[in-house]
């Protein structure tokens, strides 16, 4: 019978996926080495226990929520790919299509705060008979949780930074001066909202201005 | 690139003048690093290339191989090829702690099959594709990404970079927040352009049923047609002027709410197969007819 | 051209059916396929990025690239399966963007010594991992993982893929599969030895601390 070591053992053991039992490997020789070394035992036990465990994190997954699939959805339609598209309230329709990606991790919480204040800003339809005023502060309540969980998230973006930022690498150096940019535009949609607050263009603007605002923080955060 | 050669010296007064001179030859000399890897793939295969800088050609080829060469100065990054199945990945990577944005250049050439699908991500330098009519995915900050013969699902973003794409096929989407767009010769039957600040221009085909979605902030947006093209066209810029001269007959369809703010031209032109949405928050769109 | 036909209630739509629908745009069909699947791509997601803000980003991503190319699947393999490879080539790519200091695989298993890397003491080690294995230990330990062992992995032993089905999403060799699977096993085991290792020593530090304390 051939010398196995513990090394030859672990390398080359391989747990049968058909048999229930981890420790059965196929030949004699590994057997018997497995019957004498106690190493080599809790090695194989030690895998078995591995595969037992994480057997039983998928059962503890939490489910996949429910904004995915709206987001998911929204983004379909604007491409197109969805066709048959059937009669959506106004309110779906309003905010359902504008952000066509989920935040990074740095903005999920101020994605949702925005969607019900959104939600709650700007429900029911548009119509001449809707008072102006009324309008208006549905429009300013609607914008300002999202500039406002924007603004903070930049904040946090940079007071992250090293202190000394003189030696900027260009990339980020890109990154500030397309965020600037973003800024600007923002502050442009605002007041093109602020002014015609039926404009349906102008919001489409004005959120599409966020979303990229939030994709650019969160490559700030990722370097 | 140069690489310096330790010649064996005898010691005499000259190699006393020699010597410090060579050592600062030595010192100030550049080394490169060169890495050339091949691989058998399989059709349909799959190239991911990840390079924070540098240059990403990739050229299609007959072969079923991908080829991988890669080039760069530094010691402080190292560039791996590997393969698992019928993917190929690429990758520079650092290998000490503080690395500038220079040492982690990293210069690609890579030869694919024609079908390969790839997936790039290049923050600053530049990336272009020739030839390969697999899906693709390119993903950059700085750098500019030129395609030429592509075809497949095409889907490109920068940040800054520009963004050329000449006699592509397929379905294109481009997004960009300050970068320009170039489109030029397409035989695309979707195309999605977004881009803030930039400019585009599109001189391309438009397709039986496809549709044509061209959108920025400020800058021109700049579209060329032939007598014999037909679309129907919505054209809107919210602050700035829309231009068209295009002889449109009045829209089959009802208006969209968007035609009552800003500037806002809509018509079909002759049969109006294809679908052409221009939108512009305050820049100046264009419909011009070629010469 | 076929007719399609509305479908008003997704749940009832079988798989073979509600692609051929989504193929030609029908909502209800795409949310049928979407319901089918996203509880295992999550997952594989979540446990791949360990954070559950960044695994959301990435199942929306995986499901974008499948319905955009859904006109393309002709059925060659499970559609499962075509789904499982394009999340997995998502994760991958974003785990790749993320880490600029990712070892090599082979260096995993022969780690530079020098380096403070883990050593493999074939005979040595015997502190058996305790009766049960704490499932927040065993995450975090998964997470050290390089991508492509994490992969495989989350795939067989988390989510209960065979090697066949493994080796057709991660576009690689039944063998490939087999042998990435048993170093990541390894791995883990290592990663979680140590972890039993520090919890030793923290636990007899402080213990240390209360006697000196009295």
């Amino acid at each position: 019978m051939a010398t196995v070591t513990c090394k030859d053992f672990q390398d080359r053991f391989e747990p049968s996926d058909d048999s229930p039992r981890i420790d059965s490997p196929p030949d004699l020789d590994a057997k018997a080495h497995l019957r004498d070394c106690p190493a080599c035992r809790s090695f194989v036990q030690d895998l078995g226990m591995i595969r037992a465990a994480a057997a039983e994190l998928a059962a503890s997954d939490p489910e996949p929520p429910a904004r995915i699939w709206f987001s998911l959805r929204a983004e379909l339609e604007k491409e197109g790919i969805i066709r048959d598209t059937p009669s959506k309230s106004w309110l779906r329709e309003f905010f359902g299509g504008r952000f066509s990606a989920l935040p990074r991790p740095v903005l999920a919480g101020g994605y949702l705060a925005a969607l019900l204040a959104i939600a709650f800003g700007l429900s029911g339809p548009i119509n001449s008979r809707i008072n102006r005023q009324r309008w208006l502060d549905g429009t300013q309540s609607s914008t300002m949780p999202l500039s406002a969980e924007l603004t903070s998230a930049e904040k946090a973006s940079f007071s992250s930074l090293p202190a000394s930022e003189s030696s900027e690498s260009p990339v980020t150096a890109s990154l500030h001066k397309n965020l600037e940019i973003v800024d600007n535009y923002i502050s442009l949609c605002e007041n093109s909202v602020r002014e015609e607050p039926e404009n349906e263009l102008a919001r489409e603007y004005l959120y599409e201005a966020y979303q990229q605002k939030a994709d650019l923080l969160a490559q700030l955060n990722e370097r | 690139m140069s690489t310096a050669q330790f010649l064996p010296l005898r010691f005499n007064w000259k190699t006393g003048l020699l010597a410090p001179g060579l050592l600062l030859f030595t010192s100030s000399t550049v080394f490169a690093h060169n890495i050339e890897k091949h691989f058998k793939v399989e059709p349909r295969s799959m190239v991911t290339i990840h390079n924070p800088n540098g240059k990403v050609v990739v050229k299609a080829w007959t072969k079923s191989e991908i080829m991988v060469i890669a080039t760069h100065t530094s010691d402080k990054v190292e560039v791996d090829a590997e393969q698992t199945g019928n993917r190929v990945d690429v990758m520079t990577h650092q290998i000490s702690a503080s690395v500038s944005p220079e040492d982690m250049r990293a210069d690609y050439q890579i030869n694919v099959p024609e079908d390969a699908e790839l997936q790039i991500h290049d923050d600053s330098g530049e990336v272009s594709v020739a030839n390969v009519l697999g899906d693709m995915n390119v993903e950059t900050i700085g750098a500019g990404v030129d395609l030429e013969d592509t075809a497949g699902y095409l889907t490109v973003k920068t940040v800054g970079g520009s963004f050329q794409c000449i006699r592509c096929a397929g379905r294109l989407e481009v997004s960009s927040i300050s970068g320009s767009f170039k489109l030029l010769s397409l035989r695309s039957y979707h195309v999605h352009a977004q881009t803030s600040k930039g400019s585009i221009l599109f001189d391309g085909e438009f397709l039986p049923n496809g549709i044509y979605r061209l959108k920025n902030y400020s800058g021109v947006i700049e579209v060329h047609f032939s007598p014999g093209d037909s679309f129907d066209l919505s054209a809107t810029s919210l602050k700035g002027k829309v231009n068209s001269q295009a002889n449109l007959t009045p829209p089959a369809h009802p208006h969209t709410v968007y035609s009552k703010f800003g500037n806002a031209i809509l018509g079909t032109f002759n049969a109006g197969h294809a679908k052409v949405e221009l939108s512009s928050f305050d820049g100046t769109i264009n419909i011009l007819k070629r010469e | 051209m076929a007719r399609v036909r509305r479908v008003e209630t997704p749940g009832e739509l079988p798989e073979a059916e509600a692609i051929r629908l989504a193929q030609a745009g029908n909502a209800a069909a795409f949310e049928r396929l979407y319901r089918l699947h996203n509880r295992r791509v999550y997952s594989l997601c979540l446990r791949m990025v360990g954070n559950t803000a960044e695994a959301e980003d990435l199942t929306q991503e995986a499901f974008l690239q499948l319905f955009r190319k859904i006109a393309t699947f002709r059925g060659e393999s499970a559609f499962s399966t075509w789904l499982h490879r394009l999340a997995v080539n998502v994760v991958l790519m974003r785990l790749r963007k993320k880490s600029a200091t990712e070892s090599s695989l082979d260096e995993m298993t022969e780690p530079d010594e020098e380096s403070g890397g883990p050593r493999r003491d074939f005979g040595m080690l015997d502190l058996r991992l305790s009766g049960s294995i704490d499932r927040v230990n065993l995450q975090r330990a998964v997470e050290q993982l390089p991508p492509g062992y994490k992969a495989v992995f989350v795939l067989h032993d988390v989510q209960g893929y065979e090697h066949n089905e493994i080796a057709e999403i991660m576009d690689c060799s039944i063998g490939n599969s087999k042998s990435q699977l048993h170093k990541a096993r390894m791995r883990l085991r290592e990663l979680l030895h140590e972890s039993m290792r520090d919890k030793a020593r923290e636990d007899r530090k402080a213990a240390g601390n209360a006697g000196g304390k009295d």
